[in-house]
């Protein structure tokens, strides 16, 4: 099925990974930014075009493209915002990164705050990760000592100033323009759009915000050529290697790395990950973290990438894959992940703070088994209500998954309403 | 000028402006609840979303601005469909207590309701409350009304200049509050009220007093300081009720002090000299008139003419003075140390001007002088003042009053001559930058009150000769 | 201002942080932090104190306080048990952990033992699902637990 082919990350994700020593014996450390720094800004853009790298944080939009909006002529300081607030329910390849391979998301960072002409940068990494936050540190003051970091890197002239700076327990916060509010010690509330952030982001500035997964792949592409990079993904328009955490009924739980595009998910479930749990037989495939729409047992048939995706109706979002065998009730799950995004919906517009809580309330009806006929259409059309009209996305991650669920599992929730009891359980 | 298309219709607009602006002008509402054109866009009740050609998505028309050929459906299925979310979003956890809300009659919640909202409420869960702390003398805040907004966090951070209302919690909990019950601190509490779509925020002198349907309102201007705020006097059965602001976007945009905004509570005061009065005792106006004459007579006598009067007043004054009072001095005065019009200046940085009268800068025009300290051979003065203009120690001398006055103030006055507020006359008044408005009356003069024309007809009148020395 | 409840240690790495950021304002998450690190919570007092640092007003200090859930607004036991409940740790039993830990410890999630010492509370996803469950304990993660390791883990704590 798979040619064997060399990891980009996971190869290093070991505790003797993350010291500056290992990095530059075993990885070519920093020698990617020295490159780069040499190369004028639009070769380095061009060249993270060439990979076909895209944003590894859910959006999936194509991270050269991204660096290229950034406005030349601006006399504003222009910042580089790590996004390491990993907060999608099923995801966990940031917090592997981070804590094994910091230098490599650093020297990704050198490189794209030279290409967009930015001297501050900032790690934003969500407040639970503390250990992940010291370790950073860690990395970026040995970075500094050696003159990676800070003043006149690597005698290129370039000056860039990376700080770690910890969220405190809000998803929203993985939002880009919450995730800038939030740094600039504000309520991490999505702002409206436009501007966009590479117009007006971090403090006024322009300001690109990248994943952890995306800026620690770019000293590859930098190194070894975006076309290299590119030729690493098996599909159009994905290049590169991806990192997918399972989760869930599975055997092997955990992150895997494999090219973008490589595998389906009935071969990333039952090959790579062992098989269901107690070989129980398979419920629901959630493919991208707990905001994407749910598949059933016969729809894992599709490459785990963007486009074929999205092709059926649900999103890679940021790869957090999470398995559900037969025995577990669906409406308890649907449940609980609509009662999270009501936790973190911010509350800012209105048929979010509404729709989730009101949801929420059904959905606890119905598995209680006080579930009406009615509230079946009723959920569909409060999902309705919020999809696509509220402020930031996270209104449809809380819609998406209940409107799946319904229309997938309908059956399910009728037995609770009808029977008001779980048939599963 | 550029075009853009407006539910079919070709509308033209300034390149900047947004969607609901760029409608208004054409007649067409879009309707919203956090969009303020006085405030920053935050684009959160999501209510004025519409259609716009080539857009997948419904966008907010507070947040777009309008594009040359752009092609928007403020009335399409679409945007209907959004509409009638909205409102049922906003209402399944609102009180709906419409029959006790004082903001019954002029509620933006109420009205897009009755406009846009649906027959029925599909909600059966419980509703969300909340336990309201106390906000100060100012505003009395019902948070189980809100809608969120965000309107007062930002007036208060954007316009008073303070952040003293907040968001506390967030998602479904969010509460809008000061922080532990602390009272408002902004001098401009009262917009807090003007601005909340709902009734959530109303102001506590208003509350319970009256259904705002019966309100008469009288559109004028603010005689609290200088500045000259556009205002409307709201009154029934001749009683004044409130006055809130009255948008001029070269004066005071859309705010009002507190100061400004409560001024009126004089014009309803119950120690308001409202009979002519001889020595503490009521009289009528004949008497009285010939009282003043007697107790003025063979006197040296200033006169001191408040810069709260209008600019009609203080012309018939400068004629009718040096004929009756001769040789009289003749000073104007309103605010203590502040005696000429050089000496005004801002107060803050929103709104207020030193001088707390009105029409300071007009009466300087028409030549009346400041006073600075009563001259030496003075043993008696006329004062003659609206309500607003602050009396100066006048030593004991032997008074007369023509004007509005509180009974306090003046048990030294050997007579007093009831007159008119700004809120029962009209005239003209000039603000700090030399701009000329109109006052206007709102409600007739109380008891025996008569305006300065009339009394001043009946002093030429009375038989009893003047009293100048 | 009368004495600085917080500590010389606390204003010495505000200092530090402060030319890291091109506004005070910035230093708000990290402040808070930094002070809860200290107390254990953020009482009214401490904020007003940070307010006054950053030169903001007290409600401003609230109001971005009470949005993160990590900022404990109320006094916490000296172990704070976070333990994770969404989606992937469910799948994997967390609501057992909960239960046991509400049991043991005779208190429900939100609450604190009346010797102070120990909080439970149900935590959204901590980003460790493929090591589910997972629980926090203070600032450190317990990964792949079950309820014998709970056990143990909790008899070392008391």
């Amino acid at each position: 099925m798979l040619d064997e082919f060399e990891t980009l990350f996971i190869q290093h994700f070991n505790d003797n990974a993350r010291s500056l020593a290992y990095y530059l014996e075993k990885m070519q450390g920093y020698t990617a930014s020295k490159k780069a720094l040499a190369m004028p800004q639009d070769e380095v853009i061009s060249e993270v075009k060439k990979s076909n790298l895209r944003g590894r944080g859910g959006a999936g939009f194509p991270t050269g493209m991204k660096w290229g909006f950034i406005p030349k002529n601006s006399t504003k300081p222009k910042y580089l915002v790590c996004n390491a607030d990993e907060s999608e329910p099923g995801t966990f390849k940031d917090r592997d990164i981070m804590r094994y391979t910091p230098h490599l998301l650093i020297d990704g960072m050198v490189i794209g705050a030279h290409a967009i002409g930015a001297n501050t940068g900032y790690i934003y990494i969500r407040g639970e990760y503390t250990r992940e936050a010291k370790l950073l540190q860690v990395a970026i003051d040995e970075a500094y000592s050696k003159g990676y970091l800070g003043k006149n890197i690597q005698g290129s002239k370039f000056d860039f100033d990376l700080t770690v700076h910890r969220g405190a327990g809000a998803y929203i916060c993985g939002e880009e323009t919450g995730l800038l509010n939030s740094l600039e010690g504000k309520r991490g509330e999505p702002r409206v759009k436009p501007p966009f952030p590479a117009q007006s982001g971090a403090f006024g500035g322009p300001t690109i915000v990248n994943n952890v997964e995306t800026l620690a792949g770019i000293p590859y592409i930098i190194n070894r050529g975006g076309e290299w990079f590119s030729k690493l993904g098996k599909i159009e328009k994905s290049g590169g290697t991806r990192l997918f955490c399972v989760s869930g009924h599975v055997k092997k739980p955990g992150v895997y790395e494999l090219p973008a595009g490589s595998v389906t998910l009935r071969q990333l479930v039952y090959g790579t990950c062992g098989g269901i749990l107690g070989d129980k037989k398979l419920k629901a495939v959630i493919p991208g973290g707990s905001s994407a729409p749910v598949l059933t047992a016969d729809e894992i048939d599709v490459i785990v990438d963007i486009e074929p995706l999205m092709k059926i109706g649900t999103m890679l979002g940021s790869a957090g894959i999470i398995v559900v065998s037969e025995d577990y009730c669906i409406v308890k799950l649907i449940r609980r992940i609509t009662r999270f995004y009501e936790h973190e919906s911010c509350g800012q517009c209105t048929p979010c703070r509404e729709g989730c809580r009101w949801m929420e309330d059904i959905l606890d009806r119905i598995e209680r088994g006080k579930g009406r006929e009615q509230d079946l259409a009723l959920l569909l059309e409060v999902a309705d209500n919020m999809s696509g009209k509220t402020l930031c996305a996270l209104g449809d991650a809380a819609a998406g998954p209940v409107i799946s669920f319904v229309k997938k599992f309908r059956a399910d929730f009728e037995a609770h309403i009808r029977g008001a009891k779980c048939p599963n359980v | 000028m550029s075009k853009c298309i407006i539910d079919g219709r070709e509308v033209e607009f300034t390149p900047g402006q947004n969607l609901i602006e760029v409608a208004k002008k054409a007649g067409i509402d879009i309707p919203f609840f956090c969009y303020h054109p006085g405030l920053s866009v935050v684009a959160q009740c999501r209510m004025c979303a519409v259609e716009i050609e080539k857009m997948p998505k419904l966008q907010t028309a507070c947040s777009t601005v309008a594009a040359e050929g752009m092609v928007v459906k403020t009335k399409s299925p679409r945007t209907a469909q959004n509409q009638k979310a909205v409102m049922e979003f906003l209402l399944i956890n609102h009180p709906l207590d419409c029959p006790i809300c004082d903001k019954s009659g002029e509620c933006d919640l109420q009205d897009n309701s009755y406009r846009h909202g649906d027959l029925y409420s599909r909600y059966t869960e419980e509703r969300r409350t909340y336990l309201d702390l106390d906000m100060g003398p100012v505003i009395q805040k019902n948070m189980n009304r809100c809608i969120h907004c965000t309107r007062c966090i930002r007036f208060g951070d954007e316009i008073a200049g303070i952040r003293e209302m907040v968001a506390l919690q967030r998602g479904n909990n969010t509460q809008i509050s000061t922080v532990d019950g602390r009272a408002l601190e902004t001098d401009y509490a009262g917009n807090y009220a003007d601005i909340c779509p709902t009734g959530s925020l109303t102001v506590k002198d208003f509350r319970f007093k009256k259904r705002v349907w019966f309100l008469k309102k009288t559109s004028t201007v603010c005689e609290g300081c200088s500045r000259g705020c556009n205002m409307e006097i709201h009154q029934d059965a001749n009683v004044i009720y409130r006055c809130i602001p009255r948008e001029n976007m070269q004066i005071n945009k859309y705010w009002l002090c507190d100061e400004g905004r409560f001024n009126f509570q004089y014009v309803n005061d119950e120690n308001r000299v409202v009979a002519p009065m001889v020595n503490h005792s009521v009289s009528d106006w004949g008497l009285s008139i010939d009282q003043a004459k007697k107790v003025l007579m063979g006197k040296k006598i200033a006169v001191l003419v408040g810069s709260d009067l209008t600019q009609e007043e203080g012309s018939h004054l400068l004629e009718f003075l040096p004929k009756h009072f001769p040789g009289s001095p003749i000073f104007h005065f309103g605010t203590p140390g502040l005696n000429t019009a050089e000496k005004d200046g801002d107060a803050d940085r929103i709104l207020k001007r030193k001088s707390k009268t009105s029409n300071l800068h007009g009466l300087e025009k028409l030549g009346f002088q400041g006073f600075d300290k009563m001259p030496k051979e003075i043993n008696a003065v006329l004062v003659i003042r609206g309500g607003r203009a602050i009396l100066p120690d006048l030593k004991g001398l032997v008074a007369v009053g023509l004007g509005v006055f509180m009974a306090p103030q003046v048990e030294e006055f050997s007579v007093i001559l009831p007159g008119t507020s700004f809120a029962e006359k009209d005239g003209t008044i000039v603000n700090y930058e030399g701009q000329a408005q109109r006052i206007r009356r709102a409600i007739l003069p109380p008891g025996q009150c008569k305006g300065l024309s009339e009394v001043l007809m009946m002093w030429v009148n009375s038989k009893s000769s003047s009293g100048a020395a | 201002m009368g004495t600085k409840i917080l500590s010389k240690k606390f204003y010495n790495e505000m200092i530090q942080l402060e030319p890291r950021y091109p506004t005070k304002v910035a230093l708000l998450l990290p402040a808070l932090h930094a002070a809860q690190d200290e107390f254990g919570w953020l009482s009214p007092e401490v904020m007003e104190e940070i307010g006054s640092y950053i030169g903001i007003h007290p409600a401003q200090v609230r109001e971005v306080a009470s949005f993160y859930t990590m900022y404990n607004l109320r006094p916490v036991g000296k172990y704070h048990l976070k333990i994770c409940t969404n989606v992937a740790c469910c799948l994997r039993g967390a609501d057992e952990l909960v239960s046991h830990c509400e049991k043991k410890l005779g208190i429900q999630c939100g609450e604190t033992t009346k010797d102070k010492k120990f909080t439970i509370m149900e935590e959204e996803c901590l980003g460790a699902c493929g090591t589910a469950p997972a629980m926090m304990l203070n600032n450190d993660y317990y990964e792949n637990l079950d309820v014998v390791q709970l056990d143990e883990l909790l008899e070392n704590l008391e």
